[in-house]
């Protein structure tokens, strides 16, 4: 009778513990030096609220590009354009992303990086004004851009603030010389559709349309 | 009797043509050319508009949920190559889908609404996540897109008056449901491996690494 009560016991110990075990998903915190972390917080700040910028104007594109899908508006060209444009946008923001990662930073507050993209509008009159729109877009991403440059060339007056040489020359290596050429793009299509719809109006847009569809438009 | 039965027939087949009648009325008289009737609207298209814009907006949520993910696990401390791949992978796909669901939408007569939403999105705070939580959340979420998919899918059939589409239906088994049940099937597989990998005592540290360099090749 006791051995049968021990056995009873040992068996419901063992089920106990292997229904109570739990999973070790936390592995302790490594002590690692963080002098190499020397990002200034005001140039982080800007770095970051660039994520949210370029996030933006890829929704934005992506509203083009489903305005210019529509039925009712039918142009294909630019709606292919503009898709292409807004997953070209997403790019940047991960290439911010990736740049920040490399300088150690991103290990908090991750969750207020991206908030809610939204794009600007959703609807256009024509393929000109849509254009414009982008244009300008670009005009404001290039102008944050060199804001951030300005910042982090003088972050502040502290004593361990200094010119962050390497973003800036990645900033004006790698993202504005994106910008300019797109800019340049963009002004340059802009110009010929104008003076297209100057004389032909609406034969004018569809002939562009076509164009920048089959690549045309150098 | 045939007169009426013929002259029946005819007003069926003239009032089919709304487009047409449209354009013959505008070629005539001198008034505002709208042509309202021809759009590339028919079947179910109306009924299910609302939910296939809501699915994009959830997609593109979604997208950018998993970027940060992604981002989480390639800081420094974190350090998982394997789950940063595996989440700027889900990332891509969900994103490149919002687009693919976009141009379906136009091709079908829609209008895309990047405010519409069936349920308002909960907002997250942490993506501050440990592996085996994050292969959670990654499992919930595309759970939640599959059925969401099943949702619109069972909008578009018989059930109601003027509902048939299985147009609608025909796509989203075509491009959604058969990769989704894919992905669920193996975040599901992932999360058991890893279950009982962090089950065994003192072996998480080598465990998740190796787990984690194993992603790395797979994803």
């Amino acid at each position: 009778m006791k051995i049968m009560q021990a056995i009873i016991f040992v068996i419901a110990a063992i089920c106990a513990h292997s229904v109570t075990a739990e999973l070790q998903c936390k592995l302790p915190a490594v002590e690692i030096p963080k002098r190499w972390i020397t990002m200034a917080e005001p140039c982080t700040l800007k770095m970051r609220a660039q994520v949210q910028e370029e996030l933006n104007a890829a929704l934005t594109y992506m509203a083009m590009g489903a305005h210019f899908s529509r039925d009712t508006v039918n142009r294909p060209g630019f709606a292919k354009m503009f898709f292409e444009s807004a997953s070209e946008e997403r790019e940047h923001a991960i290439k911010i992303i990736s740049y920040l990662l490399m300088r150690g930073e991103l290990t908090s507050d991750i969750s207020t990086l991206i908030r809610n993209p939204e794009p600007l509008h959703e609807r256009w009159d024509t393929g000109f004004e849509a254009l414009t729109d982008a244009l300008n877009l670009e005009s404001n991403v290039t102008s944050k851009i060199r804001d951030i440059i300005t910042v982090c060339e003088n972050p502040s007056k502290e004593e361990d603030a200094f010119n962050d040489y390497h973003l800036v020359d990645y900033l004006s290596g790698d993202f504005l010389e994106e910008q300019y050429k797109g800019q340049k793009d963009l002004a340059h299509k802009l110009s010929i559709l104008g003076k297209m719809l100057d004389n032909y109006g609406a034969l004018g847009e569809f002939l562009f349309d076509k164009k920048l569809l089959y690549g045309e438009l150098f | 009797m045939k007169f009426l039965v013929v002259l029946f027939g005819l007003l069926a087949v003239s009032s089919a043509e709304f487009c047409y009648n449209d354009v013959v009325r505008s070629c005539k008289q001198k008034a505002a050319v709208l042509l309202e009737d021809c759009h590339a609207k028919y079947g179910a298209i109306d009924a299910v508009l609302l939910n296939l814009q809501s699915y994009v907006n959830d997609h593109i949520s979604l997208s950018f949920d998993y970027l940060l993910t992604s981002t989480h696990f390639g800081n420094h401390e974190k350090s998982r190559e394997g789950f940063e791949k595996l989440f700027r992978k889900l990332s891509d796909s969900t994103w490149n889908d919002a687009i693919d669901l976009i141009q379906y939408i136009t091709k079908r007569g829609g209008v895309m609404d990047f405010q519409a939403r069936k349920t308002k999105a909960e907002p997250r705070n942490v993506y501050e996540l440990y592996e085996i939580e994050a292969l959670a959340r990654g499992l919930d979420t595309q759970k939640t897109l599959a059925k969401s998919a099943l949702a619109i899918h069972s909008e578009a059939t018989r059930r109601c008056e003027g509902c048939h589409d299985p147009e609608v239906s025909s796509y989203l088994e075509e491009k959604f449901m058969h990769r989704q049940a894919e992905e669920v099937r193996k975040l599901a597989g992932y999360t058991s491996d890893l279950k009982r990998l962090l089950s065994e005592n003192n072996q998480a540290s080598l465990s998740l690494f190796l787990f984690d360099e194993y992603l790395q090749k797979a994803v």
